[in-house]
């Protein structure tokens, strides 16, 4: 089990942005020390002057540096990109829960930029040498993140792997693999496919959940879904009670 | 060696505060979330995210969006309920030694005096009362704009709660001083200001000739609403013999100064606490030094100075 530790603000130091592919960037964020995370744990950056900081999965955990992986989509993450090697960051994590790791045959399954938590997820389950495989679903091949280490992938056009959304090819992976878990990521119509199908086959699901935060540590009550608990509806906060949740708990609409 | 804060304690009309740095409801919760990043019971109180008699969902649609200056809410109340507070909450802020003011919100008078006498039977020291949510359909904001319905209510209130008790107010108002004047006539014995403004967004999303819209009404907080607030300050402190606890976008040291200039005793630090949750311990720090380094006899000298 990975112990993982008290969320934290750090002064850490930005190192090279680099694109990855023709829409995402990874950037790497050097804490000065040795940070535990489990995968499905985010960080919160805070964005020069904007008032919510903006939460980012783990890509990766090296050496006291965390990575995201990140797309340029508004004034958060066009300063993210903009942040020169050297360049002082400030961030709080790790926060949110994170997956629940299971020795038990995986399937994993990232579309999108939601990759990045499932590819950090694969490096985790690797070390425990859990048997699991990645599917990845993308618009087209130049969406790819080049250095990923994905077993299948699958693209909107059909210019990489299988042609299609990822949706399409849910039932067909389980059928294959027979998994006896999957994790998720991705956008949310893909996320109820796949906790739709868990549900079918009655295979666990596990799925990291994306919402817009204010505090990012369960306070505001600004980004909670709909969960069942107890044959009751109730509030969840996807920063703090999750971003992980179980496939079957979450209310689907 | 410990830092000595003992210049910057505030009296504040009988409740004492060790230092005039509070954090304002909604953006602390119950205080055990900031455990990780600072020492909560060093602040001058925190005050609870509302309580209302039964726990509330709160709302359903988007809740909070980003705007220039700021963002806007519209969680609707979500809370757990006083019962909920006083036997799960309470107990753990006593432990952890944290000065705590509660916020009680309500829809009707009558849901506001069963809570306040929750209160008054928990021993609650500090209630603040919470007239003035933008974000909920019924009662509340109706009592805070206008002045005959406030008067009443906490009149009431303060009939069956005898703790130190804080109106918090809205500037969604004509007359501000006259709901102040209306909170202080029925025996409040401090008022707080200000609330959330209201405001909406319409975040449009243009892709090839079509819109996507997404929209947030509700409580527009945050460094923007600062002048709003200042202005709110200073024509209640005009009118008031009360005590005024400055709220509004303070996010610095010369923010807090801001609203000691304009007539507060004590300010609260709300949509900060988000961005930078370490942001009231550092003003506590900043201001201690400050009145260290200058000089001043205490922070009573210093808000002198300042309103001159």
């Amino acid at each position: 089990m990975i112990q993982t530790q008290n969320k934290k603000i750090y002064k850490a130091v930005a190192e090279t942005v680099k694109q990855v592919s023709s829409s995402s960037y990874f950037i790497e964020i050097n804490c000065g020390e040795k940070i535990n995370i489990k995968a499905g744990q985010f960080i919160s950056i805070y964005c020069n002057g904007l008032t919510l900081r903006r939460p980012f999965s783990v890509y990766s955990n090296k050496n006291g540096k965390i990575g995201i992986l990140f797309k340029e989509r508004g004034k958060g993450t066009k300063y993210i990109k903009s942040l020169k090697t050297g360049d002082l960051i400030d961030i709080i994590g790790p926060l949110g829960n994170g997956f629940n790791i299971k020795d038990k045959k995986s399937l994993l399954i990232g579309a999108g930029i939601g990759i990045a938590p499932i590819s950090f997820l694969k490096s985790q389950l690797e070390e425990r040498n859990i048997t699991c495989i990645f599917a990845g679903g993308f618009l087209n091949k130049n969406e790819i993140p080049i250095g990923i280490n994905i077993d299948k992938i699958y693209t909107d056009d059909g210019s990489y792997g299988g042609k299609g959304s990822i949706i399409d090819y849910i039932e067909g992976l389980i059928n294959e693999y027979k998994p006896e878990i999957i994790y998720a990521c991705g956008p949310l119509i893909v996320l109820k496919n796949i906790a739709l199908a868990g549900q079918k086959h009655n295979v666990e699901t596990q799925i990291a959940m994306e919402k817009v935060m204010a505090c990012g540590i369960g306070v505001c009550r600004g980004c909670v879904i709909d969960i069942k608990k107890d044959n009751k509806i109730v509030n969840a906060t996807v920063c703090k009670d999750g971003p992980v949740f179980s496939g079957s708990e979450v209310v689907w609409r | 060696m410990a830092v000595d804060f003992s210049k910057l304690t505030v009296n504040l009309n009988g409740f004492i505060l060790e230092n005039p740095i509070m954090t304002a409801s909604g953006t602390y919760g119950y205080s055990s979330e900031y455990n990780d990043f600072i020492d909560v019971s060093k602040l001058g109180a925190i005050v609870t995210k509302a309580i209302s008699l039964t726990p509330r969902e709160g709302n359903k649609h988007i809740r909070i969006t980003e705007t220039k200056a700021g963002m806007i809410n519209s969680i609707g109340l979500e809370n757990v309920g006083i019962q909920e507070f006083i036997n799960k909450k309470l107990p753990v802020l006593k432990e952890n030694n944290i000065n705590f003011v509660m916020n009680l919100a309500g829809s009707t008078l009558d849901e506001y005096l069963e809570t306040a006498k929750i209160c008054e039977l928990n021993k609650i020291k500090a209630v603040e009362l919470n007239v003035s949510c933008p974000n909920v359909k019924s009662g509340c904001l109706e009592f805070g704009t206008e002045e005959n319905s406030l008067y009443n209510l906490v009149k009431a209130v303060r009939e069956v709660y005898k703790g130190f008790l804080i109106v918090k107010l809205t500037p969604n108002v004509t007359s501000i001083e006259k709901i102040g004047e209306a909170a202080e006539k029925a025996g409040a014995n401090a008022v707080s200001a200000i609330n959330t403004l209201k405001g909406t967004s319409i975040k449009i999303n243009r892709i090839r000739g079509k819109f996507q819209k997404e929209t947030v009404q509700g409580g527009y907080s945050g460094v923007g609403i600062k002048p709003v607030a200042i202005n709110a300050v200073c024509r209640l402190y005009k009118v008031l013999n009360i005590p005024i606890i400055g709220i509004g976008g303070i996010e610095t040291l010369d923010d807090v100064l801001e609203f000691f200039a304009a007539g507060a005793q004590a300010v609260q630090i709300g949509t900060a606490n988000f961005t930078h949750p370490d942001i009231a311990e550092k003003l506590i720090f900043e201001l201690n030094n400050y009145i260290e380094t200058n000089g001043f006899k205490d922070l009573d000298e210093l808000k002198r100075e300042l309103r001159e």
